[in-house]
């Protein structure tokens, strides 16, 4: 009996330990980043194997791509906010009312309908950054109560029937506009992120908001702005999403923002944002969840297992890749 | 009275490749004031938070009354007769004073899964009676109650259990000159009651005043324990920095003239119930001391001149007759400030050590708004060199760096922004004497270059030491005014400030 506590006690200190050195790991950017490929590698894998090699056939690859545009766009643009520690729940209603103006806008002339979507994106932005900046509300407060405010916008204007764009809309569905545009939107991210002191803001925000306020950053202003930007990006994502269906229903971009976050957390990044994110968290995460849900797919899931899956696998995610340094509660 | 309670034997700790505690292993004895010293990031800390649980130890055991303890958290401590007094805040805000002093113990006033608060509160205000602290209400909420009080409602959440260990860790940093009082007492009561006192401070007189025995750490590793009244301070500072230090750290000029030169001048500045009407002016090349009380404003005082403080009226302007009214206009005009708040406002500490030091700078290192990392780089290894800070290198967060460490990145920050008036709130705050002689040596430096300094300080010591004007504050206003003088004594200055 005796021998059995004894048991037990060594037992438990081995796990204390066993936690600190599993916290140290998920420290060092380094090994979460190893830990995002393995798990991109892994993804990809075990749907090769389910598919019978379906999914990597070149036909599969070409699809699977042509469905990676707006979630990549979209994606960079909170990548960019949640590396301030904030996050935003209302991209989903931002594609959908972005797309319903670039339908409109479409019957006059296409560039005023790319301006108009990424308007609209910016103001619905600079809404989220008021109630965040200027009301100190908690963005994921914020954001949850645009996301239903602009989902009701959504359904409203499509009540009757759904919005259709120009007929010549379809002329722009081509692979080299949609490849450009998200190359373009990637590389400008990657650059700030990495070249700039916007970049490293970023960061230091995320990480101590009070101590960069005492550093000579902005806080509020970036903040703003960068809901600004994060709103005009998935504007434009709207846009490829016009391009490509050609109309908006009521659920256009529905649950957008939950692949967004899955994706993001997927490549690596710590939820609280800070100093441990990565650029490769986005490209990594965005097509470890493709695949993953093409992959769910193609095995022929229903939609709602699907769901349930997707969700536990996020969950698992976060728990691993949650940084446990900061303490603070998302903003 | 030589009997052994408590024994650490060789304790390890590791943080990453940084061996924090190196096989240490201690006797405390029953009814001993035990001290415990050593230079910032020397193990002190690490030692007594594995001792309550706080952290977990990688090797080796402490044996309490011969047996093995075996501890997790500071309640399982607390159960087993050892309790702590922590150096930061140890309370929880938004809970009642009753709440906290009873966290992890509610258990005796609950009945049937009821608790029963006015039991409760009835027996913590009575507590807080006997140890005279009868203007606290144990049913207010703890926020209502500044820092100082705070510590004191800790003071007797760890010792009304008459705990077998106490370890006060570094506590007399935050508190005022009855403040402390009350802790000594307190410290003394248990050791009468044949308990043991593990005493933790970089204060040296208080130290040999209060203990029996000291053991001193050095980069981890147990250097000797002495008994208190056969040694001098000078000999302990000599084991703690492993060489022989001079006593003497601060300025030893005296009646050089300051420049007419006026840098910056603070007109009239108010902010609500915290000062009122400051105003002064700080010349070319001087060091300017504040000092007063902990609550009489004089920290709002150094927020106000970088541009931090929220509602402020009047005018802060340099000079040329620019404006101070926000910290990017500050920093861009160079003026630094390194905070009292170390971890929460002076550093990010979940950034890099690099980050952390370039953060004020960007605007300098980059060419054309690019920033390249190796530049970065460049200029933090450069200034951490400068100000030697201990660490494994420039991508170590923050977090990871003891207290002196924490201080050098902050100051490594301004120097290397090259800033011309440097506002520093409490640069000693809780640091030992080595980091102290540096940064005092970093202060005469700047003054040499021509630049100016403000010094906040509780110390009067240090304000007498190294600076060559000093302001007294007291309820929110200046309450006097000294030059530097050699006959200036600490009685004369706490006349203005009391």
């Amino acid at each position: 009996m005796e021998e059995l506590q004894t048991d037990i006690k060594e037992q438990k200190t081995v796990e204390v330990k066993h936690r600190s050195k599993y916290h140290e790991l998920m420290s060092n950017p380094t090994a979460r980043t190893i830990l995002s490929v393995i798990g991109f590698v892994v993804i990809l894998c075990l749907f090769t194997a389910l598919t019978g090699g379906k999914i990597i056939e070149p036909s599969n690859i070409k699809l699977l791509l042509s469905e990676t545009y707006v979630l990549l766009i979209a994606s960079t643009g909170v990548f960019l906010l949640m590396t301030m520690g904030c996050i935003d729940f209302s991209q989903g209603s931002i594609l959908g009312v972005s797309s319903i103006v670039i339908c409109y806008l479409s019957n006059y002339n296409i560039f005023l309908a790319i301006l108009g979507g990424m308007a609209i994106g910016a103001a619905i932005g600079a809404i989220n950054g008021f109630f965040n900046v200027k009301r100190k509300i908690p963005s994921f407060i914020v954001t949850i109560c645009t996301m239903f405010l602009f989902r009701g916008v959504c359904a409203f204007l499509t009540t009757n029937s759904p919005v259709y764009a120009g007929e010549n809309i379809f002329n722009y569905n081509t692979v080299s506009i949609k490849l450009i545009i998200t190359i373009i939107i990637v590389l400008v991210v990657f650059l700030i992120f990495h070249f700039t002191k916007l970049g490293y803001n970023l960061k230091a925000i995320g990480s101590g908001e009070t101590a960069s306020r005492f550093a000579g950053i902005k806080v509020d202003q970036t903040k703003w702005i960068i809901f600004m930007v994060a709103g005009m990006i998935t504007g434009l994502a709207a846009f490829l999403n016009v391009i490509k269906v050609g109309s908006v229903t009521s659920t256009g971009g529905n649950m957008l923002e939950t692949e967004i976050m899955i994706a993001l957390v997927l490549g690596g990044m710590p939820i609280s944002g800070g100093a441990l994110v990565r650029f490769s968290n986005i490209i990594l995460g965005v097509f470890t969840y493709k695949i993953l849900s093409t992959g769910l797919n193609m095995i022929g899931l229903a939609t709602e297992m699907q769901q349930l899956i997707e969700g536990v696998i996020f969950i698992i995610v976060v728990a691993i890749f949650s940084d446990r340094n900061s303490t603070q509660v998302v903003k | 009275m030589n009997e052994e309670i408590l024994r650490a034997e060789n304790i390890n700790k590791y943080f990453g490749i940084n061996h924090a505690v190196n096989d240490v292993s201690i006797s405390f004895n029953k009814g001993e004031i035990h001290g415990l010293i050593g230079e910032n990031g020397s193990g002190k800390s690490t030692f007594v938070s594995m001792l309550t649980g706080i952290t977990p130890i990688d090797s080796g055991k402490f044996i309490l009354n011969g047996k093995e303890l075996d501890v997790k958290n500071q309640v399982e401590a607390n159960r087993n007769g050892i309790s702590i007094i922590v150096q930061e805040t140890g309370t929880l805000s938004g809970l009642t004073v009753a709440e906290n002093i009873f966290l992890g113990n509610e258990d005796r006033f609950v009945k049937h899964g009821i608790k029963n608060t006015n039991a409760m509160n009835r027996e913590a205000q009575s507590l807080l009676d006997k140890y005279g602290l009868n203007r606290i209400n144990a049913s207010s909420v703890i926020d209502h109650y500044n820092f100082e009080d705070r510590k004191l409602i800790e003071i007797v959440k760890a010792t009304y259990f008459n705990p077998k260990i106490l370890v006060v860790d570094e506590t007399t940093t935050a508190l005022s000159q009855s403040g402390r009082e009350e802790l000594y007492k307190q410290v003394k009561h248990v050791k009468k009651n044949g308990n043991t006192v593990i005493f933790i401070s970089h204060d040296l007189t208080e130290v040999l005043k209060l203990t029996d025995r000291v053991t001193i750490l050095r980069d981890g590793v147990l250097v000797e324990t002495v008994k208190s009244n056969e040694v001098s301070e000078d000999d302990l500072k000599k084991l703690m920095v492993g060489r022989e230090l001079n006593g003497k750290y601060y300025r030893t000029d005296y009646g050089e003239p300051i420049s007419k030169d006026v840098v910056l001048a603070v007109k009239n500045v108010s902010v609500p119930n915290e000062i009122k009407n400051i105003s002064f002016e700080l010349h070319k090349g001087e060091i300017l001391g504040i000092g007063g009380l902990s609550e009489c404003g004089m920290h709002e005082v150094g927020k106000a001149v970088f541009g931090a403080s929220f509602d402020r009226t009047g005018e802060v302007v340099l000079e040329d007759g620019t404006q101070i009214d926000s910290i990017p206009t500050a920093i861009k005009h160079s003026i630094g400030y390194v905070s009292k708040d170390r971890d929460n406002e002076s550093l990010v500490v979940n950034d890099s050590i690099r980050d952390n030091i370039c953060l004020p700078s960007m605007d300098k290192l980059g060419k054309n708004h690019i920033i390249l990392n190796k530049n970065l780089s460049k200029f933090s290894n450069k200034y951490t060199k400068l100000v030697s800070v201990k660490m494994n290198n420039i991508n170590q967060f923050v977090s990871d760096l003891s207290g002196g460490n924490k201080q050098k990145v902050a100051l490594a920050r301004w120097i290397g922004r090259d800033s011309n008036i440097l506002v520093l709130d409490s640069p000693t705050r809780g640091i030992d004497v080595k980091v102290k002689a540096d940064i005092y040596a970093l202060m005469n430096k700047m003054k040499e270059q021509g630049k100016s300094v403000i010094l906040i300080s509780e110390e009067i010591l240090e304000l007498l030491g190294m600076c060559d004007r000093i302001l007294a504050m007291k309820d929110g206003a200046l309450s006097g005014e000294f030059m530097r003088d050699p006959s200036l004594t600490e009685e004369d200055f706490i006349a203005k400030m009391v």
